[in-house]
């Protein structure tokens, strides 16, 4: 009896945080005034920009004003992400994983998005898929899908930048993804690795089974809680840093420059070019691209920058250690004109190339 | 004496739910002992092609207990580890 008390206690303390972290979001969307003074005005205002102290101002007064507008959004981000992770039916999506081409590339579409919110799961699961007989394309799909469309990545981009930038990325990241999985899947070297990779009858035969035990419902959602905890512990430091560096750029470039070199044509190349290769740590992109945006980034060149995410070099030097380069080098050459591609398309499309 | 194994599926190099898993299990095995459960730890790494053969896909950190995965995807405390090695001694 005093065991049930005790889980019936925690479940509702549980809920009602969860409950609590939505409810502040949509409270603070309805009540949401928009701040015209940024932290450049907090600097004029203290006379910092002729101080010594502007250095050292600069990312302290840019992590204040950061976080007092997007607390709210990382806190909801954090905490969906890990529930979702928690109650999405893993054991379901692995199973049909590996049934063929067609189940491959659909789940590896929808579930990526719900799986992957750290690379801890995402290498794994890219063997597993490619081991498992769905192949090198589903592999590939995947692996590409879940960085550029997770949980947390497209809640920031819908709430920090919009909500259509948010759902164009969704629909030009999942059409990248699954081009560069078909293309692989054809090409003499993406064919030779998922012979070489492929196991016979997998998990037929053998007395091995797969029998998820479900906990109660208070402990999964700790679970969740303490998912989200460990997500943000794994993000944030590196966020934080990236933040102070967004800060310095904010208040050095000048708009002269971004509007001259991130419009148009050009900008859509730049900003596809410098999304890519050039490694910023999860969700500082988004970051990144708001303020670009602000200083006047075309949304051509906004989509094309932010879908550089799933090409960066950290995310290729996982992959080589399984796939070959010359996989590695298709995905990425197929991500780079899928990211123009998509920026000149959403660029016309929205009126602002 | 009873024995049980007990794979702890992950992987290679560890990441931290990884080794977070492989600890509760060791908790769980060293209490076991004393009440008369042999618990034999194994090691598996996620990505071999006998693990994928065995189980299919998984996700990372998964147990197998005796064969049959019964976590995956989460880091279990030591109680719930060992509540499930004691179901699969008896």
């Amino acid at each position: 009896m005093e065991e049930k008390t005790k889980r019936a206690i925690r479940k509702a303390v549980l809920l009602a945080f969860f409950i609590i972290v939505i409810g502040l979001l949509i409270y603070s969307r309805v009540t949401a005034k928009p701040t015209k003074e940024t932290f450049k005005d907090k600097l004029s205002a203290f006379g910092l920009w002729e101080s010594p102290l502007l250095y050292v101002a600069i990312p302290a007064l840019y992590l204040a004003d950061y976080f007092s507008h997007a607390w709210i959004c990382l806190l909801f981000a954090f905490s969906v992400a890990g529930l979702i992770y928690e109650f999405v039916p893993k054991e379901t999506i692995t199973r049909y994983m590996g049934r063929g081409k067609a189940v491959g590339y659909g789940l590896a579409l929808c579930m990526a998005p719900f799986l992957t919110v750290c690379s801890c799961t995402m290498v794994p699961l890219f063997g597993g898929i490619l081991y498992a007989g769905a192949g090198i394309g589903p592999a590939i799909t995947f692996l590409l899908m879940a960085p550029a469309a997770n949980i947390l990545t497209i809640l920031m981009t819908g709430e920090m930048i919009s909500w259509e930038v948010a759902g164009a990325r969704i629909i030009a990241s999942a059409v990248v993804a699954l081009a560069a999985g078909l293309i692989v899947s054809v090409t003499p070297w993406g064919k030779a690795v998922e012979k070489e990779f492929q196991v016979a009858d997998s998990a037929a035969g053998s007395s091995a089974k797969v029998e998820i035990v479900k906990p109660p419902l208070d402990e999964r959602l700790w679970a969740a809680l303490k998912f989200a905890g460990y997500l943000a512990k794994q993000i944030l430091p590196f966020f934080i840093i990236g933040l102070m560096v967004v800060g310095y750029i904010s208040a050095f470039i000048p708009e002269e420059i971004v509007e001259s070199y991130l419009t148009g044509p050009t900008g859509i190349l730049i900003a596809s070019v410098l999304g890519g290769p050039l490694y910023t740590p999860t969700l500082v992109e988004i970051a990144l691209g708001q303020e670009l945006w602000n200083k006047g980034m075309s949304k051509g060149a906004l989509l094309s920058w932010l879908m550089g995410q799933p090409y960066d070099f950290a995310n290729a030097m996982a992959v080589s250690r399984i796939a070959k380069w010359k996989i590695v080098a298709t995905y990425f050459i197929v991500a780079w004109a899928g990211s123009v591609t998509f920026g000149f398309l959403y660029g016309m499309l929205s009126g602002s190339l | 004496m009873k024995e049980v194994k007990v794979e702890v599926i992950g992987t290679e190099p560890p990441c931290m739910r990884c080794q977070a898993t492989r600890k509760a299990v060791e908790k769980a095995a060293e209490k076991l002992k004393q009440a008369g459960v042999m618990v034999n730890i194994e090691k598996a790494n996620i990505m071999s092609k006998e693990i994928v053969q065995k189980y299919g896909v998984l996700v990372s950190p998964a147990i197998a207990i005796n064969n049959t995965v019964k976590i995956m995807g989460r880091v279990p405390n030591s109680e719930e580890v060992e509540k499930l090695i004691m179901e699969a001694a008896k």
